[in-house]
């Protein structure tokens, strides 16, 4: 295989993920540069350390194609020339929006060490199936948090950490913002759907089964939210009542997820409720409507599979 | 006993499955053979209730699902999920409480380590333990034997004979005939989406000729081997 050939693989397979996932090429290529750009703005604005946030945020993307299967894989169809001109170039391509945005902050020297720092990622393949197993308190009730908290373990002592802070401080925002962290964190384990065969297996019913999922997941994510709660709750006492409305807050979207996640079984989510739910973020009252509206949803693409 | 009758199934304009009728007793061993491509797969999720079908398909239980250990020719793993939470997760959704997993590791498997890195060999042994485990009456097992060792190739065919003393209903697909002459009452032969033969036991060795011939014939010799 030439590597035109391969590029032109990977761009189709792009291509084909677009379109699985309900948005329209066009559309596509429009509204990636642009959420793009308006996300790193946003980073840029808020933080002072944007830089090395970004430049770790990029890293970590580019290092997904360190993968040793993936680069065995390719050493097997390429010599090794053209293997290692082949992942210089993959590696900086993947960069270049990062890349592009540094430049246009005038951040020359950044973006000259984050690309050196891609090329140098080139010289080392990492394994994603390490043999150690990582601990997890959840293991009774696998598999979302079970899954979710091995890859996501380091963002637990950050967040209790920056409550710590937050009370060191006096800085009630950051102590929610904590929070949130975590409850994005748990968020983010419903974004995949499951292979049918692991809801089939369910002797529930439809109502049953989703009354299931979310109890699970109230559950572990007020054990893992607990620390941050109890601390704001003793430590911002006269706050409480907005404490409150974010842990609701959390608790609905976390619903809101798994609702989505089952509207749309076995496939994946579309785009169209991934904007919906995006949106709601700008104004969450609306989750009153779309919990309902995802419920009743799920609960007819469950009854398919759970034979209801 | 679980009754077929008349099932179809369409995937587009192609037809997979052609008006089959079968009836599983209670308490038997049923074999199912055929190509690759042949509808074995279709069938046993037409059956499982994981595909739409036409046709009829009835059974002594409410919902025939719910007491079905259902072992797939690829087990799907989670990536961060270890062999005995896979088990867990699977008794979990059979409200089964479980105690002791390691003393029932019959396969002796690494329970500990991420069940993604297990062979392909483990993985089916580990699937077929998380099933057993789930105290069903009927099993649909296809090709349990791919794969794995012959040791466990043995405790396999045992476990299916155990199966019958205890009137559990057991489908199975394989490829190796062996295997299903050894614990089948029956095997059905599939081509083309449609059963072609219903064999009883005291016939399964014209049946392995008869396969033979009619699927080997004097196909090799187009090959022209020196």
């Amino acid at each position: 295989m030439r590597m035109k050939e391969y590029f032109l693989l990977q761009f189709k397979m792009l291509n084909r993920k677009m379109i699985d996932f309900g948005l329209p090429l066009l559309i596509g290529y429009a509204l990636l540069p642009f959420v793009f750009v308006l996300l790193s703005n946003y980073l840029f604005e808020k933080t002072e350390f944007a830089n090395y946030a970004y430049g770790l945020f990029a890293l970590s993307f580019v290092l997904k194609l360190s993968e040793t299967r993936r680069n065995d894989f390719l050493k097997s169809i390429f010599n090794k020339h053209n293997y290692k001109k082949l992942r210089i170039l993959e590696n900086i391509i993947y960069c270049l929006p990062f890349t592009l945005f540094l430049v246009y902050k005038k951040q020359f020297v950044f973006s000259i060490i984050l690309n050196l720092f891609v090329i140098i990622t080139t010289l080392f393949n990492f394994s994603t199936n390490l043999n150690v197993t990582i601990p997890t308190p959840f293991s009774k009730k696998p598999f979302e948090f079970t899954v979710g908290f091995r890859k996501t373990f380091y963002v637990f002592p950050i967040a209790y950490f920056l409550t710590y802070i937050s009370v060191s401080v006096g800085n009630f925002n950051l102590g929610i913002f904590s929070m949130l962290l975590i409850g994005i964190t748990c968020f983010s384990y419903y974004s995949k759907t499951e292979n049918e065969y692991f809801v089939w297996n369910y002797n529930l019913s439809s109502k049953e089964f989703l009354l299931e999922k979310m109890k699970t997941c109230l559950t572990y994510f007020s054990i893992l939210s607990l620390p941050i709660i109890i601390t704001l709750g003793i430590s911002f006492f006269n706050q409480i009542d907005i404490l409150i409305v974010f842990v609701f807050l959390c608790y609905a979207y976390l619903t809101t997820i798994i609702f989505a996640k089952y509207s749309s079984f076995p496939n994946e989510m579309n785009m169209s409720k991934v904007i919906l739910i995006g949106l709601s973020f700008m104004f969450p009252p609306i989750l009153l409507i779309f919990i309902p509206l995802f419920y009743s949803q799920s609960i007819k693409k469950l009854n398919t599979i759970l034979n209801d | 006993m679980i009754k077929i009758e008349k099932l179809s199934k369409f995937y587009g304009k192609n037809q997979v499955l052609n008006s089959i009728d079968l009836e599983f007793e209670k308490g038997k061993i049923y074999g199912i053979v055929g190509e690759n491509g042949a509808g074995k797969t279709t069938l046993f999720r037409c059956i499982s209730g994981l595909e739409n079908y036409k046709g009829n398909i009835s059974s002594d239980y409410t919902k025939l699902k719910d007491h079905l250990g259902l072992l797939l020719t690829e087990p799907f793993f989670f990536s961060k999920i270890t062999g005995k939470e896979y088990i867990q997760l699977l008794a979990n959704t059979r409200q089964i409480e479980l105690s002791n997993i390691e003393n029932k590791n019959i396969f002796d498997l690494p329970l500990n380590q991420y069940a993604s890195t297990y062979s392909t060999g483990m993985k089916k042994k580990l699937a077929l333990t998380a099933i057993l485990l789930q105290q069903n009456d009927v099993f649909i097992l296809d090709e349990p034997f791919n794969g794995v060792d012959i040791q466990s190739n043995l405790i396999i065919t045992e476990i299916i004979k155990r199966f019958k003393e205890l009137e559990k209903t057991v489908i199975i697909s394989s490829h190796i005939f062996s295997t299903l002459a050894d614990t089948c009452d029956e095997i059905y032969l599939m081509k083309n989406g449609e059963i072609i033969k219903k064999v009883k036991q005291v016939d399964f060795n014209n049946l392995e000729k008869e396969m033979k011939e009619f699927t080997v014939g004097n196909r090799i010799n187009k090959l022209e081997l020196k």
